[in-house]
């Protein structure tokens, strides 16, 4: 089962569609989280959602209690929320993206995805991640194909997994094949 | 079902009455045997409601009437802080007996015409606009917000011929979802474009419109379609809401079954064109309509995203009661079906005041100028009634 965080977010039930395709998906609000659904979920989504990881300690300590232990995914926030708990910087952007299509790029450190792909995905951002980022077993491996911003990362020793973008988005292509990928690692 | 060419006979008997855009006219509702003023209590009564009891259903077997933007707000957990308020109830339905098929073409010979005691007033000048814009685009810098619209209002004194400024209205812009009520001591007029929720059996959809581009001589729909797909703004604005729609759909839909139907297309009306998005899905057998109002009320292209966040950032600087602006109106049948409009480009006439309520979004590259006098532009189609 998979057990998703939201963090109030009006793309939350998207993500949950999409990850219904390949897995019973149970939803609850990020401060009522049901324990018995918490330790029974093979797989933790932490949501998209409005503002920054700072305003959500709740989901932090979901995730330093079962790092390592359960598979872990971010999405947008979620994306944030892990990153942020691993050492780095959630910063402004100077050019800001909401209901933006644009092109994103693989390279070389991805395990899931072949170096150099490039395909369009639909982002919803104000924040992004400072770098340089460092953090045991985490790789970005998508970048924005302008900006070189961070656009998702893979740490396949934990199975922890992250996209800055909405892989829900109808402006993603290929959105579902990427869940599938990070489901089946 | 009687036709009738002449509103005088219904307008003078001074009935209580609902006027409703149909596809090829309108119908009209009257003769109420039932009258529900809805508050926070009764509302999950009204809406927990189960009339499939009869084999047939009359066409009458129907409520209708509005939620207004307060209990919506209420119903999904989001509280409201003390605002300036008329209070004006916040949702009222009737149980019609009589629904009369009135074609498009309106035709009544007003002979009390509409008396003006105040002129229009703003409630928000273009300075203190700019200082709740400048503060909304801080909240979507720092994430709490992606887009928020930004309402005002404009009100006057004065006393109305409903009906007279309904027909009007029709002939200038002949609405997909324009609806009036006239009410003993009250009266809702509106041009609304946008049909929020269509639910028929099991199939429901939503056709939200972010995107409105004035007609001009040189303008044709192929051309409004190229202005539209060039226009990032407006784009990104539209995939914003498309996004939002298929979430809320979601919510009460079957996994994999909510599809976008018509993706960005362009509507053309009398004055203007529409760039519109049309997303269907199928309900899970289990939903029940108060399921559905929640998921999809109020409407998201009228509020901004994320919804709850938004709300809230909205109504903690909104110093008056928005009233029906941004509500719900529409009927629920008692076969379950419904269907409810977004209350926009509506004028409020309650106790002799009227009121026009116009919202125009902040992303992070609108223009606080540009924005404040799309507002104007919205509001003065129906000023200009009392012209």
């Amino acid at each position: 089962m998979i057990y998703v965080i939201d963090h109030k977010d009006s793309f939350t039930h998207n993500v949950i569609h999409q990850f219904s395709l390949f897995d019973k998906v149970e939803c609850d609000d990020f401060s009522q989280i049901n324990k018995s659904k918490l330790n029974k979920a093979t797989t933790l989504v932490f949501s998209p959602g409005p503002g920054s990881p700072r305003d959500y300690p709740l989901s932090s300590k979901i995730y330093n209690q079962f790092k390592g232990k359960k598979r872990i995914i971010g999405i947008c926030l979620g994306f944030q929320q892990i990153l942020f708990n691993e050492g780095g910087k959630i910063i402004e952007q100077n050019k800001i993206y909401h209901g933006f299509q644009s092109q994103v790029f693989v390279n070389e450190s991805s395990k899931l995805f072949s170096d150099g792909r490039k395909f369009k995905v639909g982002r919803y951002h104000s924040l992004k991640l400072d770098e340089p980022f460092n953090s045991k077993n985490f790789y970005i491996t998508m970048r924005c194909d302008i900006t070189n911003a961070a656009m998702s990362f893979e740490n396949n020793v934990d199975k922890i997994y992250g996209f800055q973008f909405h892989p829900e988005s109808f402006l993603t292509k290929n959105g579902n094949l990427l869940i599938k990928k990070i489901l089946s690692a | 079902m009687i036709k009738v060419k002449s509103l005088d006979k219904i307008n003078n008997s001074n009935q209580p009455f609902v006027i409703y855009k149909t596809k090829n006219g309108f119908d009209l509702y009257t003769d109420f045997s039932k009258k529900i003023i809805l508050n926070n209590k009764n509302i999950y009564r009204f809406l927990n409601t189960e009339y499939r009891l009869k084999k047939k259903y009359k066409k009458t077997d129907l409520l209708i009437g509005f939620f207004g933007y307060e209990i919506l707000n209420n119903l999904i957990g989001v509280k409201l802080p003390k605002q300036n308020n008329i209070n004006f109830p916040k949702g009222i339905f009737y149980k019609p007996e009589t629904i009369i098929t009135l074609k498009e073409h309106l035709f009544y010979n007003s002979n009390n015409s509409h008396k003006v005691f105040k002129k229009f007033k703003i409630n928000i000048n273009r300075n203190s606009y700019k200082k709740i814009f400048d503060n909304f685009k801080k909240k979507i810098r720092s994430g709490q917000t992606y887009q928020i619209k930004i309402c005002t209002k404009y009100k006057n004194k004065s006393k109305i011929d409903p009906l007279d400024f309904f027909c009007k209205l029709t002939r200038s812009n002949l609405a997909p979802e324009a609806f009036m009520i006239k009410d003993k001591n009250f009266s809702i007029i509106s041009c609304s474009p946008e049909n929020l929720i269509t639910k028929k059996n099991l199939s429901i959809s939503t056709k939200p419109i972010a995107g409105t581009l004035r007609k001009t001589k040189n303008m044709n729909k192929k051309k409004a379609l190229i202005f539209f797909r060039n226009n990032l703004k407006e784009t990104k604005e539209h995939n914003m809401i498309v996004d939002m729609e298929r979430n809320d759909l979601s919510r009460v839909c079957e996994p994999g079954t909510v599809k976008i139907k018509k993706e960005k297309s362009v509507e053309e009306y009398k004055d203007l064109y529409h760039y519109v998005s049309l997303i269907k899905g199928k309900l899970r057998k289990e939903v029940k309509n108060i399921d559905i109002i929640k998921a999809m009320m109020p409407g998201g292209s009228v509020i901004g995203c994320p919804k709850i966040s938004t709300l809230n950032l909205l109504n903690h600087q909104e110093k008056e009661n928005r009233n029906i602006y941004t509500g719900s109106f529409g009927f629920i049948k008692y076969n379950g079906d419904m269907r409810f409009n977004i209350i926009i480009r509506s004028l409020l006439n309650y106790k002799n005041f009227s009121e026009i309520s116009v919202a125009s979004g902040v992303v992070i590259d609108s223009n606080a100028n540009q924005e404040f006098n799309e507002n104007f532009i919205k509001a003065k189609a129906l000023i200009d009634l009392f012209k």
